[in-house]
């Protein structure tokens, strides 16, 4: 009986937490609504709509066994290469901003790489498991094929997306992936010799773009990253492209530096930034509430990434673990991406920040992303004596 | 059992893990506390130097009407083509926008200084400008070398510059003075053509901040009827006149704002001017605007109502017209040197000016027919001798300082004095006067008996020199002043003369000449602000040519009632009411009784009208050191003697005689004017139309308007 009743338990901390977020997020849309008149007209209503359907899919998540999604694990995988690779023959495929990374049907449009995301964890948690499952002994056979399996599945999707081009999203594929790795089982000899080869790689290139700036970005321009070299560019210097590529960071600089300690307060913004009730919110946030608000939001983050590492701790079944990790590997990235890059850690690029950017595909996703975790957390086996210490 | 060894290293990673995002997540906030508390500061400070950019939108002007509700001066609507810079706009935007307009639209290259065609030069020849720098002047900063760039250029670079050219000058000239994200009219009016408008319209889309919108200009329905006197207003290339720079920057003009320069315009500026719309705008990196929000809501000027009866004015505009021609045509060789003559109405119990008229005649020439100028302001400007009109002012200050009584008489002969010229009166034959009969008569001897009992020589022996004690002249101008002789009326005009005064040092004699209106010289204002006083029973009003202010409507009809111009008083005089009624009823014999000056004149006048005539001696001096004699005319009065509701005052001066009597002729027709409309008025008769065609057109003949 004591096993059932911690069967429906729901996790109240880590539903607060999300709860306090999302509301965050609706009375920061209402406060652009309210400032800029018809700019942001009734964003927020869509936010709450968006965020009573996404519950539901919580719901619906939560009632199958996460076991099961191991069963679902090939065919999401496929269809998300299918969604991603469909951009470029399928006639719904919507290019903006020099883009393909939407389809639209009708008004609305809806963002593939989102879904691909949340896929690749349950494929790739799925693989792990299986492959644990079947290989007993640790060697560098095991090593290399483990990595091979999640390399394999996670390379064509960042391929995929890193074409559309989304390199932010891309990076957040890497990330998951990166943190599965980790995790996987993988010897620390074989995890520590791909990092620091990757590290190597990274580093060398950014030593030569320093020692010849120029030339590194003149190379990048011939290629379809061009905009990443604006990027690039603005983020070493801004204030020479302060017109242009840089602008937004700049704005965003002053809009959060000008929150200073406390924020001007509720409502009240003074300098426009683009597209800021999506990608920079943040700003949104640190210009009202300043150093205390942005805090804050970085503590909830914080405590969300926090519980999600302890369930998957708790968890006996390693599927969920992997799961509950490459969770965290992606909120991980798109948290540090998002903020770091509105206070200049990090260059520009397009990534929501979770559960507070208004978007209704990226807060579909989450939900269920946290819809996962909440499964896994309600069906944790776990025996009375141990459930005591919890 | 397998599935748990397998676990057994998910702890510590997790934890590495856990640890990693930990450090991520402390470097945030590290890095938000560096951006937010170390350059919180500095940031805002960005902030307030580069956002929030506001505009202004004019909004126009208020209207005027007169006191009958018939729009005086209207704004109409013409095209207009104007320049919204967006932020930061550079000069090299500018001439690229010059270059595209001049293919659709002309503009005529007169404004162009020497220094704009230079400032293109360089800019079109920027490498050749720069090598003809010194090496010395290459170091300088970037303003000193421009400096230096601007010195080399010479004539033959500027000869360069073809025709084509200096019409982008001329429009790149006007686009530079355009304020960021605020329209500035390139070209307005009668200037742009249909043509022009089209094409721009139909290419602005291409031609950044250019729009084609519609503009104002002053029309002035009555012109020329009053226009010089209502004013102008300044053209948005003239702006704000210098002399009140300051006054209207504190009062949060901009300086290409058209304000009002001379008369009603300038006067109620402050009234006139519209609330400009403010609106407050954020822009993007390339300087668009994204979003607009409104600060304030903009809203037309207020409306004037005039104190002027425009059907009154008209009327009275052309009686002046018709008599002086009369003079001018029966005796063009006497009256060579008479060219104008003012009149003004008053309701004396208000202040409230009815009308107000100047009028200029020029004299024709081989070229020129003669005509007229209409110049109403010299009823406020001009100041004459008055002549006898004075003489009520005179009488009361005897009587109240005592020197005479009611009834004192005196025998009017001409008075000789030993060592000063003679002193008599214009009729010789008046006898033995007392103060009633010196003004029905107009006696120059009582007036000079009365002068020099104020002088302190009481009784006249013949031929003795004439004492004066000094005081004579403070005690008599202190008295004039009381009735506006002398004074600023204190009108709500912007400037109005004061008039030719004597001061301590005026001889005796001059005290006597003041006393017959023959010292000091006198607006038509002042004398209508006197007998105003007289008439209404010692009060001195402020004279208003503003009747009221109207909140501007949205109809064609004024709107409520903003404020009023109350009737001021400046002074009571203070005397004993007697004594005034004794200067009335001899104001009222001289028109109505046998022997009154004007009694000729106004003996069958219906209305029962009170006044005083005036000729005066006034010598011209063309300033060859010959003095040419000439005669002032004038007349001040008022009717109904016992109800006075209109009080005037006309001066026609520098007359070659006097036997015309052009004062009395125009304020005959000027009463019987006045109350032939009212009586038309109370009878309904006629909505009074002075828009229609007829009379409009009529009054436009022959005349023209100056600016002063």
């Amino acid at each position: 009986m004591d096993n059932q009743k911690q069967k429906q338990r729901l996790d109240t901390f880590l539903v607060t937490t999300i709860f306090l977020l999302v509301a965050i997020s609706i009375y920061t849309l209402y406060t652009l609504d309210q400032h800029y008149e018809k700019v942001y007209d009734g964003y927020y209503l869509d936010q709450i709509k968006w965020f009573v359907v996404s519950s539901i899919g919580v719901a619906t998540i939560m009632f199958i066994d996460f076991d099961r999604y191991r069963k679902f694990a090939w065919p999401l995988y496929i269809l998300g290469i299918f969604m991603l690779a469909g951009l470029h023959f399928l006639p719904w495929g919507y290019e903006n901003n020099g883009a393909l990374r939407w389809y639209q049907f009708g008004s609305t449009t809806l963002q593939p790489s989102e879904f691909v995301k949340v896929f690749l964890v349950v494929a790739l948690a799925h693989v792990i498991t299986s492959h644990n499952e079947k290989w007993q002994s640790k060697d560098l056979n095991y090593d290399l094929v483990l990595l091979g399996k999640i390399l394999g599945l996670s390379l064509p999707v960042f391929v995929l997306i890193a074409i559309q081009p989304d390199i932010g999203s891309s990076l957040v594929i890497a990330s998951i992936a990166a943190f599965l790795i980790i995790i996987s089982g993988i010897r620390w000899r074989t995890v520590i010799t791909l990092f620091g080869s990757v590290f190597v790689i990274i580093a060398t290139l950014v030593i030569i773009y320093f020692a010849n700036p120029d030339g590194v970005i003149e190379f990048i321009e011939d290629t379809p990253f061009d905009h990443v070299a604006d990027r690039i560019q603005a983020w070493d210097n801004p204030h020479l492209y302060q017109d242009s590529s840089a602008m937004q960071a700049i704005k965003s600089m002053m809009a959060i530096g000008s929150g200073q300690l406390s924020g001007k307060g509720s409502m009240q913004y003074q300098v426009w930034i683009p597209e800021r009730h999506t990608d920079m919110i943040f700003t949104a946030i640190a210009e009202q509430f300043g150093f205390v608000g942005s805090s804050v939001i970085i503590v909830l983050f914080f405590l969300m990434i926090y519980r999600i590492i302890q369930i998957a701790l708790e968890c006996k079944e390693p599927f969920g673990t992997y799961l509950c990790v490459g969770i965290v590997g992606m909120f991980t990235y798109q948290i540090f991406q998002n903020i770091g890059m509105s206070i200049q850690l990090l260059p520009l690029t397009g990534l929501p920040l979770p559960f507070l950017s208004y978007g209704g595909t990226s807060l579909l996703v989450y939900m269920a992303a946290i819809g996962l975790v909440l499964n896994v957390r309600s069906r944790q086996k776990t025996f009375m004596f141990e459930s005591n210490d919890d | 059992m397998g599935k748990k060894k397998q676990k057994s290293h998910l702890p510590l990673r997790l934890n590495v893990l856990f640890f990693v995002i930990f450090l991520l997540f402390s470097i945030l906030i590290l890095q938000l506390g560096v951006v937010q508390i170390l350059y919180g500061e500095d940031a805002q400070a960005e902030i307030d130097r580069t956002e929030n950019v506001t505009s202004e939108i004019p909004t126009p002007r208020g209207k005027i009407y007169d006191r009958n509700g018939n729009v005086v001066v209207d704004n109409s609507l013409k095209y207009a083509i104007t320049y919204t810079p967006q932020k930061n706009v550079q000069p090299e935007d500018n001439l690229k926008v010059a270059e595209q307009l001049s293919q659709y639209m002309k503009m005529e290259p007169d404004s162009v200084t020497e220094r704009n065609m230079k400032d293109y030069w360089i800019l079109k020849n920027r490498d050749e400008a720069y090598s003809r720098l010194t090496a010395e002047e290459k170091t300088l900063g970037d303003l000193e070398q421009y400096y230096a760039m601007l010195e080399d250029i010479d004539e033959s670079d500027l000869s360069s510059i073809s025709e084509a050219e200096m019409e982008v000058i001329a429009i790149k000239r006007e686009l530079d003075q355009a304020i960021q994200l605020t329209p500035h009219v390139i070209k307005s009016g009668e200037d742009v053509t249909k043509e022009e408008y089209a094409v721009i319209a139909e290419h602005a889309y291409e031609l950044p901040g250019i729009s084609v919108s519609t503009d104002w200009s002053r029309e002035n329905l009555f012109a020329p009827t009053l226009s010089s006197f209502i004013g102008g207003i300044s053209d948005r290339n003239s702006g704000l006149p210098k002399d009140k720079l300051n006054y209207y920057l504190a009062r949060n003009y901009k300086l290409n704002d058209r304000v009002g320069e001379s008369g009603i315009e300038e006067e109620y500026e402050l009234y006139l001017q519209g609330k400009k719309e403010i609106r407050q705008h954020v822009t993007n990196s390339d300087g668009e605007v994204i979003k607009s929000e409104l600060i304030r809501e903009g809203e037309r000027g207020k409306d004037l109502m005039l104190s002027i009866d425009m059907e009154m004015q008209q009327a009275l505009d052309q009686i002046i017209r018709e008599e002086m021609e009369k003079v001018i045509s029966e005796k063009p060789q006497v009256n060579r040197h008479f060219d104008k003559v003012m009149a003004v109405m008053m309701d004396p119990n208000t202040g409230e000016i009815i009308a107000v008229s100047g009028h200029r005649y020029i004299r024709g020439d081989e070229e020129n027919a003669p005509r007229f100028r209409n110049e109403a302001y010299r009823a406020l400007y001009d100041a004459h001798l008055p002549g006898s009109t004075v003489k009520g002012a005179t009488i009361l200050s005897g009587l109240d300082s005592g020197v005479i009584e009611p009834g004192t008489q005196f025998n009017d002969h001409p008075l000789q004095f030993a060592g000063s010229p003679d002193k008599s009166s214009w009729t010789s034959t008046i006898g033995v006067v007392d103060d009633i009969a010196a003004l029905k008569e107009s006696s120059n001897v009582y007036m000079f008996r009365t002068a020099m009992r104020l002088g302190g020589h009481w009784d006249y022996v013949h031929n003795n020199r004439l004492r004066y004690n000094g005081e004579g002249y403070s005690i008599l101008s202190n008295y004039f002043r009381q009735f506006g002789l002398g004074v600023h009326t204190g009108v709500d005009y912007p400037f109005e003369e004061n008039g030719f005064l004597g001061d301590d040092d005026t001889k005796g004699y001059e005290v006597l000449d003041m006393a017959i209106g023959q010292f000091e010289n006198y607006t038509t204002l002042q004398l209508a602000q006197y007998v105003s006083t007289i008439a209404n029973g010692g009060y001195r009003l402020e004279p208003h040519l503003v009747k009221q202010i109207h909140n501007p409507s949205d109809t064609e009809s004024l709107g409520p009632i903003y404020k009023a111009n109350e009737p001021t008083v400046l002074n009571k005089i203070d005397m004993d009411q007697d004594y005034l009624e004794r200067v009335q009823e001899g104001f009222r014999q001289a028109f109505q009784e046998p022997r009154g000056t004007a009694y000729y004149k106004f003996a069958d006048a219906p209305y029962n009208p009170a006044g005083k005539t005036g000729t005066a001696e006034s010598a011209i001096y063309p300033g060859d050191g010959t003095k040419i004699d000439t005669i002032n005319l004038s007349l001040v009065g008022y009717a109904p003697y016992d109800n006075p509701e209109i009080a005037f005052a006309i001066v026609a001066p520098h007359l070659g005689e006097s036997d015309s009597h052009i004062n009395n002729e125009i304020g005959r027709r000027l009463l019987d004017t006045y109350f032939e409309l009212k009586e038309k008025r109370q009878q309904g008769e006629t909505e009074s139309d002075p828009n229609s065609e007829e009379e409009t057109e009529n009054v436009e003949e022959n005349t023209e308007t100056s600016e002063e």
